[in-house]
């Protein structure tokens, strides 16, 4: 008898052990749950409602993680400032690729009339030139100027986040504006003075002989330029 | 003297049972696979910190890392990266999972994961990781096939040609007990 009420006392001990403990957890771990959940979802002031259709992790995941004895972000001591949502900042990077994406379209559509403005070099000089010939050059060259300066604009007044370094191609992208840059504003010039010779009936001398020479050179690293960023080297 | 052994048994049975273990991520390295028809290109963080908390049987694996960590060896890459995927205003990928204490055992285990990244949450079943213990450490590796569309990330085009949806991410993780 004495046995048994001993193996009673023994599992009831066990059963209010059993349930205390996990009272205790419960009651615990109820406000840590929701700050733990506060602190989990990165930026909650900053987020503006994320498209979620779904509920907390605990809620629906089979085998998700219970909310009592789950670790929390703040138990891996990454510094606030690490896990705090920046609206400024993604909006500075909103910003940027948006301007950059107008850099590349711009940038890509230059292409044509350059390309055309080289192609149509041959009507304009030499020996077998002609007025027509010149001014259709004249035009192309204006236009593909003009789309350059815009595609550079972009490129120049993109805002960079702070602290940021430059590497990889982007690099020699960069690089290569040291040189089609003066090219780009060397070129009409010199095509200018040459068009003007060429106009008065006189043969292309002095400067205006480095039209050609500039404008390839020019071409030559704009297009290397282009190419840095679309394929990996 | 027997019955007041096993009485003192039965009543620390439950402390046994609920004994709570800790593991720590002692290294980590992610590296997530984009690709284009122009080239492909692969983001690489050590930054990842993790912690698994083990109770009555269960381990919850909680595992961050910045966004930003991401390194591409290209920053014009990794600027575009983290604006496409709303980097600064949701700065961590959060990953959580829950595994049988006694699946980490295992040399291969499926594990439900919960990925939130770029302010949204995506789940994925079953995801199959290879574990190797040597001392007190596990190794585990695997490849989360997160996709972009998972996280509502609108591909980021190059040439006006988008990338590919699928973004395959690459886990090798080392853990020890606490």
């Amino acid at each position: 008898m004495k046995v048994n009420t001993l193996t009673i006392i023994a599992v009831f001990s066990c059963l209010l052990a059993g349930s205390l403990s996990s009272f205790a957890q419960t009651s615990n771990d109820g406000p840590a749950a929701s700050s733990q959940r506060q602190k989990t979802t990165p930026a909650a002031q900053d987020q503006t409602t994320p498209d979620k259709t779904t509920p907390s992790p605990a809620e629906n995941l089979p085998n998700a993680p219970s909310s009592t004895t789950a670790p929390s972000l703040t138990d891996l001591g990454f510094p606030p400032e690490a896990t705090q949502g920046n609206a400024k900042i993604q909006a500075l990077l909103d910003k940027r690729t948006h301007m950059l994406k107008i850099h590349q379209r711009l940038g890509l559509i230059t292409t044509i009339p350059l390309v055309a403005a080289i192609f149509s070099s041959a009507g304009a000089g030499g020996h077998n030139s002609s007025s027509t010939g010149r001014d259709v050059h004249l035009a192309l060259g204006a236009v593909a100027g003009d789309l350059y300066c815009i595609t550079a604009y972009y490129a120049i007044r993109a805002p960079k986040p702070p602290g940021t370094v430059t590497r990889g191609p982007i690099k020699f992208h960069k690089a290569m504006a040291w040189i089609h840059g003066p090219g780009m504003i060397l070129t009409p010039i010199l095509g200018a003075m040459a068009y003007s010779q060429k106009s008065n009936g006189e043969k292309v001398h002095g400067i205006a002989s480095a039209h050609m020479p500039v404008a390839i050179v020019t071409a030559g690293a704009f297009g290397a330029a282009l190419l840095s960023v679309s394929f990996k080297f | 003297m027997n019955k007041k052994i096993l009485v003192a048994l039965l009543l620390l049975l439950p402390t046994f049972a609920w004994a709570d273990g800790q593991w720590v991520l002692e290294q980590c390295t992610l590296t997530y696979h984009a690709a284009h028809p122009l080239h492909e290109s692969q983001g690489v963080s050590h930054a990842a910190r993790g912690k698994g908390v083990c109770h009555a049987g269960q381990c919850d694996f909680l595992i961050a890392v910045p966004v930003k960590s991401f390194d591409s060896g290209d920053s014009n890459r990794d600027l575009h990266m983290l604006q496409v995927t709303r980097g600064a205003q949701f700065p961590m990928v959060v990953v959580r999972t829950r595994l049988a204490e006694s699946d980490l055992t295992a040399a291969t285990i499926h594990a439900d994961l919960e990925v939130e990244f770029a302010g949204q949450t995506a789940r994925y079943k079953q995801v199959p990781f290879q574990l190797v213990t040597q001392g007190n450490q596990t190794r585990m590796s695997g490849t989360i096939p997160a996709t972009l569309a998972d996280f509502k990330i609108e591909p980021p085009s190059l040439l006006t040609i988008p990338i590919k949806n699928d973004i395959p991410v690459r886990v090798e993780m080392t853990w020890h007990p606490l």
